[in-house]
Protein backbone atom coordinates (compact mmCIF):
# COMPACT_ATOMS: atom_id res chain seq x y z
CA UNK A 1 0.00 0.00 0.00
CA UNK A 2 2.79 2.26 0.87
CA UNK A 3 4.69 1.41 -2.39
CA UNK A 4 1.21 1.92 -4.20
CA UNK A 5 1.28 5.79 -2.23
CA UNK A 6 4.60 6.62 -3.43
CA UNK A 7 3.91 5.52 -6.99
CA UNK A 8 0.73 7.33 -7.39
CA UNK A 9 2.43 10.60 -6.05
CA UNK A 10 5.43 9.96 -8.52
CA UNK A 11 2.97 9.58 -10.89
CA UNK A 12 1.35 12.79 -10.15
CA UNK A 13 4.32 15.39 -10.19
CA UNK A 14 5.68 14.13 -13.41
CA UNK A 15 2.18 14.64 -14.95
CA UNK A 16 1.80 17.83 -13.22
CA UNK A 17 5.19 18.75 -14.53
CA UNK A 18 4.78 17.61 -18.23
CA UNK A 19 1.68 19.83 -17.97
CA UNK A 20 3.51 22.56 -16.12
CA UNK A 21 6.73 22.39 -18.70
CA UNK A 22 4.58 21.60 -22.02
CA UNK A 23 5.91 23.58 -24.73
CA UNK A 24 4.19 26.62 -26.12
CA UNK A 25 2.99 25.53 -30.02
CA UNK A 26 4.88 27.07 -32.40
CA UNK A 27 3.28 29.01 -34.64
CA UNK A 28 5.92 30.17 -37.00
CA UNK A 29 8.90 28.51 -38.74
CA UNK A 30 12.35 29.48 -37.17
CA UNK A 31 14.31 31.18 -39.88
CA UNK A 32 17.21 28.37 -40.01
CA UNK A 33 14.17 25.65 -40.70
CA UNK A 34 12.21 28.17 -43.11
CA UNK A 35 16.06 28.08 -45.23
CA UNK A 36 16.70 24.64 -44.74
CA UNK A 37 13.05 23.65 -46.49
CA UNK A 38 13.69 26.61 -48.74
CA UNK A 39 16.61 25.54 -50.06
CA UNK A 40 16.59 21.62 -49.89
CA UNK A 41 13.43 21.18 -52.36
CA UNK A 42 12.82 24.82 -54.06
CA UNK A 43 16.19 26.51 -53.95
CA UNK A 44 18.80 27.17 -57.34
CA UNK A 45 21.06 24.65 -55.84
CA UNK A 46 18.92 22.26 -54.40
CA UNK A 47 19.04 18.41 -54.77
CA UNK A 48 14.90 18.33 -55.66
CA UNK A 49 14.71 16.07 -52.71
CA UNK A 50 11.56 15.12 -51.04
CA UNK A 51 13.28 14.40 -47.80
CA UNK A 52 15.09 17.10 -46.13
CA UNK A 53 16.73 15.19 -43.46
CA UNK A 54 18.84 13.09 -46.30
CA UNK A 55 19.79 16.32 -48.52
CA UNK A 56 20.48 18.90 -45.30
CA UNK A 57 22.93 14.53 -44.21
CA UNK A 58 24.60 14.65 -47.43
CA UNK A 59 24.72 18.19 -48.90
CA UNK A 60 24.78 20.77 -46.48
CA UNK A 61 26.58 18.65 -43.67
CA UNK A 62 28.41 16.38 -46.52
CA UNK A 63 32.02 16.42 -45.02
CA UNK A 64 30.50 15.85 -41.53
CA UNK A 65 29.06 12.65 -42.70
CA UNK A 66 31.89 11.59 -44.46
CA UNK A 67 34.21 12.13 -42.00
CA UNK A 68 31.34 10.11 -39.12
CA UNK A 69 31.52 7.32 -42.29
CA UNK A 70 35.56 7.04 -41.95
CA UNK A 71 35.10 6.78 -38.10
CA UNK A 72 32.98 3.46 -38.66
CA UNK A 73 35.23 2.25 -41.19
CA UNK A 74 38.10 3.13 -38.75
CA UNK A 75 36.13 1.02 -36.22
CA UNK A 76 35.57 -1.89 -37.97
CA UNK A 77 39.24 -1.87 -39.38
CA UNK A 78 40.60 -1.77 -35.96
CA UNK A 79 38.02 -4.79 -34.75
CA UNK A 80 39.39 -6.49 -37.85
CA UNK A 81 42.87 -6.36 -37.02
CA UNK A 82 42.22 -7.33 -33.59
CA UNK A 83 40.35 -10.51 -34.61
CA UNK A 84 43.03 -11.59 -36.70
CA UNK A 85 42.53 -15.32 -37.67
CA UNK A 86 44.03 -17.43 -40.31
CA UNK A 87 41.45 -19.79 -41.30
CA UNK A 88 42.00 -22.76 -44.02
CA UNK A 89 39.35 -23.85 -45.85
CA UNK A 90 39.34 -27.12 -45.27
CA UNK A 91 38.57 -26.74 -41.65
CA UNK A 92 35.25 -25.19 -41.95
CA UNK A 93 32.67 -26.97 -39.55
CA UNK A 94 29.33 -28.09 -40.85
CA UNK A 95 26.57 -25.62 -41.34
CA UNK A 96 23.95 -27.68 -39.85
CA UNK A 97 21.33 -25.81 -37.00
CA UNK A 98 20.50 -27.28 -33.56
CA UNK A 99 17.44 -25.45 -32.62
CA UNK A 100 14.08 -26.92 -33.06
CA UNK A 101 12.52 -26.88 -36.70
CA UNK A 102 10.56 -24.11 -36.73
CA UNK A 103 13.21 -20.94 -35.59
CA UNK A 104 15.84 -22.18 -38.99
CA UNK A 105 12.99 -22.28 -41.42
CA UNK A 106 11.67 -18.87 -40.46
CA UNK A 107 15.04 -17.64 -40.14
CA UNK A 108 15.89 -18.43 -43.99
CA UNK A 109 12.15 -16.64 -44.58
CA UNK A 110 13.19 -13.59 -42.73
CA UNK A 111 16.75 -13.28 -43.84
CA UNK A 112 15.54 -13.23 -47.48
CA UNK A 113 12.76 -10.79 -46.27
CA UNK A 114 14.89 -8.45 -44.91
CA UNK A 115 17.07 -8.01 -47.73
CA UNK A 116 14.38 -6.60 -50.10
CA UNK A 117 13.30 -4.27 -46.81
CA UNK A 118 16.99 -2.66 -46.22
CA UNK A 119 17.16 -2.28 -49.75
CA UNK A 120 13.68 -0.65 -49.92
CA UNK A 121 15.04 1.56 -46.83
CA UNK A 122 18.12 2.85 -48.66
CA UNK A 123 17.18 3.09 -52.34
CA UNK A 124 14.10 5.14 -51.15
CA UNK A 125 16.57 7.53 -48.22
CA UNK A 126 16.23 10.49 -51.05
CA UNK A 127 12.29 9.97 -50.78
CA UNK A 128 10.74 8.80 -47.83
CA UNK A 129 12.80 8.77 -44.37
CA UNK A 130 15.61 5.97 -43.85
CA UNK A 131 18.81 6.05 -46.08
CA UNK A 132 21.84 4.24 -46.31
CA UNK A 133 23.19 3.82 -43.15
CA UNK A 134 20.05 2.68 -41.59
CA UNK A 135 19.97 0.51 -44.82
CA UNK A 136 22.61 -1.20 -44.02
CA UNK A 137 21.89 -1.86 -40.67
CA UNK A 138 19.34 -3.86 -41.42
CA UNK A 139 20.62 -5.86 -44.25
CA UNK A 140 23.58 -6.71 -41.48
CA UNK A 141 20.58 -7.96 -39.45
CA UNK A 142 20.07 -10.93 -41.75
CA UNK A 143 23.61 -12.58 -41.73
CA UNK A 144 23.81 -12.14 -37.46
CA UNK A 145 20.35 -13.94 -37.87
CA UNK A 146 21.97 -16.81 -39.55
CA UNK A 147 25.08 -16.99 -37.44
CA UNK A 148 22.49 -17.38 -34.64
CA UNK A 149 20.26 -19.86 -36.20
CA UNK A 150 22.38 -21.64 -37.84
CA UNK A 151 26.22 -21.17 -38.01
CA UNK A 152 28.79 -19.05 -39.16
CA UNK A 153 30.08 -21.90 -41.23
CA UNK A 154 26.40 -21.49 -43.25
CA UNK A 155 27.08 -18.40 -44.23
CA UNK A 156 30.93 -19.29 -45.35
CA UNK A 157 29.71 -22.57 -47.38
CA UNK A 158 27.85 -20.69 -49.47
CA UNK A 159 30.34 -17.51 -50.41
CA UNK A 160 30.20 -14.89 -48.27
CA UNK A 161 33.41 -15.48 -46.05
CA UNK A 162 35.22 -12.33 -44.43
CA UNK A 163 37.08 -11.62 -47.21
CA UNK A 164 34.47 -10.88 -49.34
CA UNK A 165 32.71 -9.07 -47.08
CA UNK A 166 35.49 -6.75 -46.61
CA UNK A 167 35.83 -6.54 -50.21
CA UNK A 168 32.43 -5.39 -50.58
CA UNK A 169 32.92 -3.01 -47.99
CA UNK A 170 36.26 -1.88 -49.78
CA UNK A 171 33.48 -0.92 -53.00
CA UNK A 172 31.37 0.78 -51.22
CA UNK A 173 34.21 2.76 -49.13
CA UNK A 174 35.43 3.70 -52.70
CA UNK A 175 32.24 4.37 -54.22
CA UNK A 176 31.69 7.14 -51.80
CA UNK A 177 35.04 8.70 -52.02
CA UNK A 178 34.54 8.91 -56.19
CA UNK A 179 30.69 10.31 -55.64
CA UNK A 180 32.58 12.78 -53.48
CA UNK A 181 35.68 13.50 -55.95
CA UNK A 182 33.31 13.43 -58.98
CA UNK A 183 32.26 17.45 -59.61
CA UNK A 184 35.64 18.03 -59.21
CA UNK A 185 36.28 16.44 -63.06
CA UNK A 186 33.51 19.10 -64.15
CA UNK A 187 34.33 22.40 -62.55
CA UNK A 188 32.16 22.18 -59.53
CA UNK A 189 33.73 21.46 -55.59
CA UNK A 190 34.45 18.09 -53.65
CA UNK A 191 30.72 16.35 -52.53
CA UNK A 192 28.64 19.59 -54.62
CA UNK A 193 25.61 18.01 -55.94
CA UNK A 194 23.00 20.15 -58.41
CA UNK A 195 23.81 20.81 -61.04
CA UNK A 196 26.31 18.18 -61.34
CA UNK A 197 24.52 14.64 -60.69
CA UNK A 198 20.65 14.36 -62.75
CA UNK A 199 18.09 15.44 -59.99
CA UNK A 200 15.76 12.46 -61.37
CA UNK A 201 15.55 9.66 -63.88
CA UNK A 202 12.26 8.24 -66.39
CA UNK A 203 9.88 10.12 -63.58
CA UNK A 204 11.68 9.19 -60.19
CA UNK A 205 12.86 11.61 -57.91
CA UNK A 206 16.95 10.56 -57.49
CA UNK A 207 17.95 13.74 -55.47
CA UNK A 208 20.93 14.01 -57.47
CA UNK A 209 24.45 12.10 -55.53
CA UNK A 210 21.95 11.51 -52.78
CA UNK A 211 21.06 7.94 -54.10
CA UNK A 212 24.20 7.05 -54.89
CA UNK A 213 26.03 7.83 -51.38
CA UNK A 214 22.92 6.41 -50.42
CA UNK A 215 23.52 2.76 -52.15
CA UNK A 216 27.10 2.89 -51.68
CA UNK A 217 26.84 3.43 -47.81
CA UNK A 218 24.24 1.23 -47.71
CA UNK A 219 26.67 -1.70 -49.40
CA UNK A 220 29.77 -0.72 -47.13
CA UNK A 221 27.89 -0.41 -43.52
CA UNK A 222 25.76 -3.84 -44.84
CA UNK A 223 29.11 -5.42 -45.32
CA UNK A 224 31.28 -4.32 -42.57
CA UNK A 225 28.73 -5.37 -39.72
CA UNK A 226 28.79 -8.47 -41.70
CA UNK A 227 32.56 -8.92 -41.55
CA UNK A 228 32.80 -8.14 -37.70
CA UNK A 229 29.81 -10.48 -37.07
CA UNK A 230 31.71 -12.88 -39.23
CA UNK A 231 34.65 -12.58 -36.97
CA UNK A 232 32.55 -11.96 -33.24
CA UNK A 233 31.32 -15.86 -33.94
CA UNK A 234 34.49 -17.64 -34.37
CA UNK A 235 34.43 -20.05 -31.70
CA UNK A 236 36.95 -19.12 -28.84
CA UNK A 237 38.48 -22.97 -28.82
CA UNK A 238 39.05 -22.11 -32.38
CA UNK A 239 40.87 -18.78 -31.86
CA UNK A 240 43.03 -20.02 -29.02
CA UNK A 241 44.27 -22.52 -31.73
CA UNK A 242 45.12 -20.48 -34.26
CA UNK A 243 47.79 -18.08 -32.22
CA UNK A 244 45.01 -15.78 -32.07
CA UNK A 245 45.66 -14.97 -28.00
CA UNK A 246 48.75 -16.14 -26.06
CA UNK A 247 47.95 -18.19 -23.08
CA UNK B 1 -16.82 0.99 -47.53
CA UNK B 2 -14.19 2.66 -45.64
CA UNK B 3 -16.61 3.12 -42.69
CA UNK B 4 -16.41 -0.57 -42.17
CA UNK B 5 -12.65 -0.75 -43.21
CA UNK B 6 -12.33 1.90 -40.00
CA UNK B 7 -14.15 0.39 -37.68
CA UNK B 8 -12.58 -3.27 -38.17
CA UNK B 9 -9.44 -1.40 -37.99
CA UNK B 10 -10.29 0.57 -34.95
CA UNK B 11 -11.97 -2.58 -33.83
CA UNK B 12 -8.61 -4.58 -34.21
CA UNK B 13 -6.06 -1.63 -32.36
CA UNK B 14 -8.47 -2.10 -29.23
CA UNK B 15 -7.99 -5.84 -29.25
CA UNK B 16 -4.03 -4.99 -29.47
CA UNK B 17 -4.59 -2.64 -26.84
CA UNK B 18 -5.87 -5.54 -24.41
CA UNK B 19 -3.85 -8.25 -25.20
CA UNK B 20 -1.14 -6.27 -24.31
CA UNK B 21 -2.67 -5.79 -21.23
CA UNK B 22 -2.59 -8.88 -20.28
CA UNK B 23 0.30 -9.64 -21.52
CA UNK B 24 1.69 -7.65 -19.27
CA UNK B 25 -0.61 -8.77 -16.58
CA UNK B 26 0.74 -12.21 -16.72
CA UNK B 27 4.45 -11.29 -17.37
CA UNK B 28 3.71 -10.02 -13.75
CA UNK B 29 1.86 -12.80 -12.24
CA UNK B 30 2.60 -16.20 -14.25
CA UNK B 31 5.20 -18.17 -11.80
CA UNK B 32 8.03 -19.42 -14.15
CA UNK B 33 10.03 -18.51 -16.99
CA UNK B 34 8.28 -20.76 -19.78
CA UNK B 35 5.02 -19.46 -18.81
CA UNK B 36 5.81 -16.40 -18.48
CA UNK B 37 6.51 -16.80 -22.37
CA UNK B 38 3.57 -17.37 -23.21
CA UNK B 39 2.54 -14.15 -21.92
CA UNK B 40 4.80 -12.66 -23.89
CA UNK B 41 4.01 -13.86 -26.97
CA UNK B 42 0.74 -13.11 -26.11
CA UNK B 43 2.04 -9.19 -25.78
CA UNK B 44 3.93 -9.59 -29.25
CA UNK B 45 1.39 -11.57 -31.54
CA UNK B 46 -2.25 -10.14 -29.82
CA UNK B 47 -0.68 -6.92 -29.02
CA UNK B 48 1.66 -5.93 -32.10
CA UNK B 49 0.07 -8.22 -35.11
CA UNK B 50 -3.46 -7.69 -34.90
CA UNK B 51 -2.97 -3.62 -34.36
CA UNK B 52 -0.63 -3.71 -37.42
CA UNK B 53 -2.91 -5.57 -39.73
CA UNK B 54 -5.86 -3.24 -38.12
CA UNK B 55 -3.27 -0.09 -39.30
CA UNK B 56 -3.18 -1.08 -42.76
CA UNK B 57 -7.09 -1.88 -42.70
CA UNK B 58 -7.63 2.11 -41.20
CA UNK B 59 -4.67 3.47 -43.92
CA UNK B 60 -6.42 1.17 -46.58
CA UNK B 61 -9.71 2.98 -45.67
CA UNK B 62 -9.07 6.70 -45.26
CA UNK B 63 -9.15 8.37 -48.82
CA UNK B 64 -7.67 11.78 -47.42
CA UNK B 65 -4.35 9.91 -46.57
CA UNK B 66 -1.40 10.63 -48.99
CA UNK B 67 0.42 7.64 -50.32
CA UNK B 68 -2.04 5.12 -48.14
CA UNK B 69 -1.18 2.09 -50.03
CA UNK B 70 2.50 1.91 -49.09
CA UNK B 71 1.35 2.23 -45.38
CA UNK B 72 -0.90 -0.01 -45.86
CA UNK B 73 1.31 -2.62 -47.03
CA UNK B 74 4.55 -1.51 -45.00
CA UNK B 75 2.25 -2.17 -41.93
CA UNK B 76 1.42 -5.19 -43.27
CA UNK B 77 4.23 -6.60 -43.94
CA UNK B 78 6.07 -5.67 -41.02
CA UNK B 79 2.79 -7.65 -38.99
CA UNK B 80 3.85 -10.79 -40.94
CA UNK B 81 7.37 -10.65 -39.85
CA UNK B 82 6.24 -9.94 -36.43
CA UNK B 83 4.42 -12.93 -36.86
CA UNK B 84 6.54 -15.43 -38.23
CA UNK B 85 9.75 -13.79 -36.23
CA UNK B 86 7.91 -14.43 -32.56
CA UNK B 87 6.73 -17.48 -32.20
CA UNK B 88 10.25 -18.39 -33.68
CA UNK B 89 12.22 -16.29 -30.63
CA UNK B 90 10.13 -17.77 -28.18
CA UNK B 91 10.39 -21.71 -29.20
CA UNK B 92 14.70 -20.71 -29.15
CA UNK B 93 14.51 -18.83 -26.00
CA UNK B 94 12.90 -22.33 -24.48
CA UNK B 95 15.05 -24.65 -26.27
CA UNK B 96 18.04 -22.66 -25.21
CA UNK B 97 16.79 -22.37 -21.36
CA UNK B 98 15.81 -26.56 -21.54
CA UNK B 99 19.04 -27.04 -23.14
CA UNK B 100 21.08 -25.22 -20.18
CA UNK B 101 19.03 -26.22 -17.50
CA UNK B 102 18.74 -22.75 -16.72
CA UNK B 103 15.23 -23.04 -15.04
CA UNK B 104 13.38 -25.30 -13.10
CA UNK B 105 10.83 -27.59 -14.95
CA UNK B 106 7.93 -28.51 -13.24
CA UNK B 107 5.89 -29.62 -15.44
CA UNK B 108 1.98 -30.27 -14.11
CA UNK B 109 1.15 -32.72 -16.65
CA UNK B 110 4.02 -34.32 -19.41
CA UNK B 111 2.15 -35.44 -22.47
CA UNK B 112 5.29 -36.65 -23.50
CA UNK B 113 6.24 -38.83 -20.69
CA UNK B 114 3.02 -40.01 -20.21
CA UNK B 115 3.30 -41.28 -23.57
CA UNK B 116 6.71 -42.63 -23.24
CA UNK B 117 5.35 -44.73 -20.32
CA UNK B 118 2.69 -46.28 -22.00
CA UNK B 119 4.42 -47.66 -25.47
Amino acid sequence: MKRLLGLLILFTVVIGLALYLSLPTQENLRSLGEFYLKNSYFGNYSAKSPEVVTSILWDYRGVDTLFETSVFFLAIIGSLTIFRVEMKKKERGEAKSSLPLPVPVVTKFIATLLLAISASIALHGQVTPGGGFQGGAALAVAPLLIIAAYSKYALENNGLDKTKAIVLRSIGLLGIVLIALAPLLSGGYAMQNQPIFPAEALGVPLGGSLVYYNIFEFLAVGAGFTAVFLLLAIPEEEFKRKGGAYE
Amino acid sequence: MSEILFYLGAFMIIIGGICDIFGAIGLLRFPNFYIRLHAATVGTIGGAVIPLFGTSLLALGADFLPHKYAIAGASFVTGVIVLLAAPAGATALAYATHKAKLVKWEPKVDDLAEVRRND
